[in-house]
């Protein structure tokens, strides 16, 4: 019995160190006493020598490198506070493994190259180009110088972006103090926009009664005029027949109209009217 | 896993067996061997088995090689080392939020996220949240390390981006949906670029805003802004109440006077009419006439007056300084008074 196990065990033993399986996500370098064998870049099952050689795995994902932020000049001398990420994958194993051994070591590389660059670039440029302008055609530079620089370490550059880029935070107060004058600027437009506009529809809306008050007076009067006018030629017409009769019959009309109680009239006994008061056989 | 049975219920278990061992000892310990063989043959077997559940899909790899996939359903692959699968969910939407966290209660902000420069050198606080989905599982496995990590400050790249191309104005108000599409679709690249696998369905911006710095001074601009409409409204309520009124009280002006004219033209003809009536008749009999209506003036007014007889003869002028004018005038009726006294005395001849 036993001997049949001893076989088998020995069988597993001898499978599972001359065997070695890479997966989708990881490519590898086999090594044999420190010496580069081959590159494993394909997933699959391998073979390899038990003992003597030794398998070394690395990731062959997209990566990130995000190293928090740093202070960069501007061409305005502005401060400006910029952390950006980059992507990379291990594009040759070999290499990668013999100038930065590991990750850590990998990041530390691209960090430096990346920083440096990206200084060079930013000291190029104003802050408002950084912002708005230029963003991407500066990372382009910047991802394109990086996958040149870090090409002899096995690393592939994907791209460098920004992901912040903002004010150190004492200049920020300065930017609120400015964000905060620009807006009173606004509002103080508004109110006297809309002082403005009220006073000139108010100002139009009185101009126009007054047109249209004085154009009534003008019309009403010539009305008048013209109602007097004609009153004038009926009635000249009619008492232009006897003038002295009109003169006689209008005075007699005023006499009734402009005498009232408190008037006092004084008649001479010799007045037409009273002439026969006291001498009634006089013709 | 279930707990041992206590110790105590051992003896019962292996008085419950006993059929069973007595069954193996008349089978012999080589079919004993060959059973058990099978039997973890079989469990080796059957461990290939899995789930894929509805909304998700199951990667096969041989030897760390992709080579299947599969729909939901019971599957079936080769067991361990040979093959191995992975599940992943493509159909739920996953949601990535930046500049806050949602929280039962309402979202944390995340002020150093949401904060950032817009092309005008202003800040401002945005929030925005993505929707996305797995598109491609194999990608998404085996693409990029942390996917999802990378969507997150993917999103942050893009949005910072979008945000610094416009001014802050823009930006907050009609600038929104701009923003949206801008960040979705250079997320997308970016996503893709990586190798993540993912699908951006939406990216909405939850919040722009000033940030609360600088928030009063904002809402003052919006106050202002109502101010300004309020004092427009204001003036064109008073245009419109006092335009049509001057058009009634012009209206009221031009019938009133046009009122005049009529009457005047009436009265006129009424005048003259009656004037011309008297003179007929008075042509008739001029004297009498003249006399009458001189007398009947004489009636009707001076009985309302107050009359006065003096003698002016000359030898009875002594009587006139006595008279109490005072009394006899109150005031002004003094200068009405003797010219009409002596008027239609001489007048009247």
């Amino acid at each position: 019995m036993i001997w049949r196990i001893i076989p088998a065990v020995l069988l597993v033993v001898v499978l599972s160190t001359s065997t070695y399986v890479i997966p989708e996500w990881q490519q590898a370098i086999v090594t044999q006493f420190g010496q580069p064998i081959r590159t494993v870049r394909e997933p699959g099952l391998y073979w390899k020598v038990p003992l003597l050689q030794t398998v070394t795995v690395f990731d062959k994902r997209v990566l990130a490198a995000d190293t928090g932020g740093a202070e960069y000049l501007t061409l305005d001398k502005k401060r400006l506070l910029i952390d950006h990420i980059s992507r990379w994958r291990i594009e040759d194993p070999l290499q990668y493994f013999r100038t930065v051994r590991n990750e850590v070591g990998a990041m530390a590389r691209l960090d430096d190259i990346i920083t440096a660059r990206l200084r060079q670039e930013v000291a190029k440029e104003s802050f408002k180009e950084i912002i708005r302008e230029k963003r991407d055609e500066i990372m382009d530079t910047v991802t394109r110088e990086a996958r040149t620089l870090s090409a002899p370490f096995g690393i592939q550059v994907l791209d460098v972006r920004v992901k912040r880029a903002d004010l150190p935070t004492e200049v920020q107060a300065s930017v609120f103090a400015r964000m905060q004058a620009e807006r009173q600027r606004i509002a103080l437009r508004y109110r006297a926009e809309g002082e403005e506009k009220g006073r000139e529809i108010r100002a139009r809306a009185d101009k126009e009664r007054e047109i249209i008050m004085a154009k009534a007076y003008q019309e009403s009067q010539s009305l008048r005029g013209a109602g007097d006018a004609q009153a004038t030629a009926v009635t000249g017409l009619a008492f232009g027949q006897d003038p002295a009769f009109y003169g006689f019959v209008r005075r007699l009309e005023s006499y009734e109209r402009i005498f009232s109680p408190e008037t006092t009239v004084v008649l001479r006994p010799d007045s037409d009217l009273l002439r026969f008061l006291y001498s009634p056989r006089e013709r | 896993m279930s707990s041992w049975p206590p110790r105590q219920n051992l003896p019962d278990l292996e008085q419950t067996l006993q059929p069973v061992f007595d069954l193996l000892q008349r089978w012999g310990r080589r079919r004993i061997a060959i059973v058990a063989v099978a039997a973890v043959a079989l469990l080796w077997l059957a461990s290939g088995l899995y789930v894929v559940g509805p909304g998700e899909r199951g990667v096969v790899l041989l030897f760390g090689r992709v080579v299947d996939e599969t729909e939901s359903g019971l599957r079936y692959r080769l067991p361990a080392p040979v093959q191995e699968h992975r599940v992943v969910d493509i159909a739920s939407v996953r949601r990535a939020e930046i500049g806050f966290r949602a929280e039962r209660g309402g979202g944390r902000a995340i002020p150093s996220e949401s904060l950032m420069l817009t092309g005008d050198e202003n800040i401002v606080d945005v929030q925005i949240f993505v929707q996305y989905l797995v598109r491609d599982p194999v990608k998404f496995l085996f693409g990029a390390r942390q996917p999802e990590v990378a969507l997150h400050s993917a999103t942050e790249v893009a949005l910072r981006a979008a945000v610094g191309q416009n001014t802050i104005d823009y930006t907050m108000t009609e600038g929104r949906v701009e923003v949206q599409d801008r960040v979705k679709d250079q997320l997308q690249a970016l996503l893709d670029l990586y190798g993540t696998g993912l699908l951006v369905t939406e990216a909405r911006l939850l919040v722009v805003d000033p940030p609360k710095e600088v928030k009063e001074a904002f809402h003052d601009v919006v106050r202002a802004w109502e101010d300004r409409e309020r004092l427009i409204k204001e003036a064109e309520g008073y245009a419109e109440g006092v335009v049509p009124k001057a058009r009634g009280e012009a209206v009221q002006m031009l019938q009133a006077a046009e009122a005049y004219r009529e009457q005047r033209l009436i009265r006129a003809r009424g005048d003259a009419d009656r004037f011309v009536r008297v003179l007929g008749e008075y042509k008739k009999a001029q004297a009498v006439t003249r006399d009458r209506l001189y007398l009947e003036m004489v009636d009707r007014v001076l009985p309302k007056t107050r009359t006065v007889v003096v003698d002016g003869r000359p030898e009875g002028s002594g009587v006139v300084p006595l008279l109490p004018l005072r009394d006899f005038y109150p005031g002004r009726t003094t200068s009405q008074a003797t010219p009409a006294a002596t008027t239609p005395a001489s007048g009247g001849r």
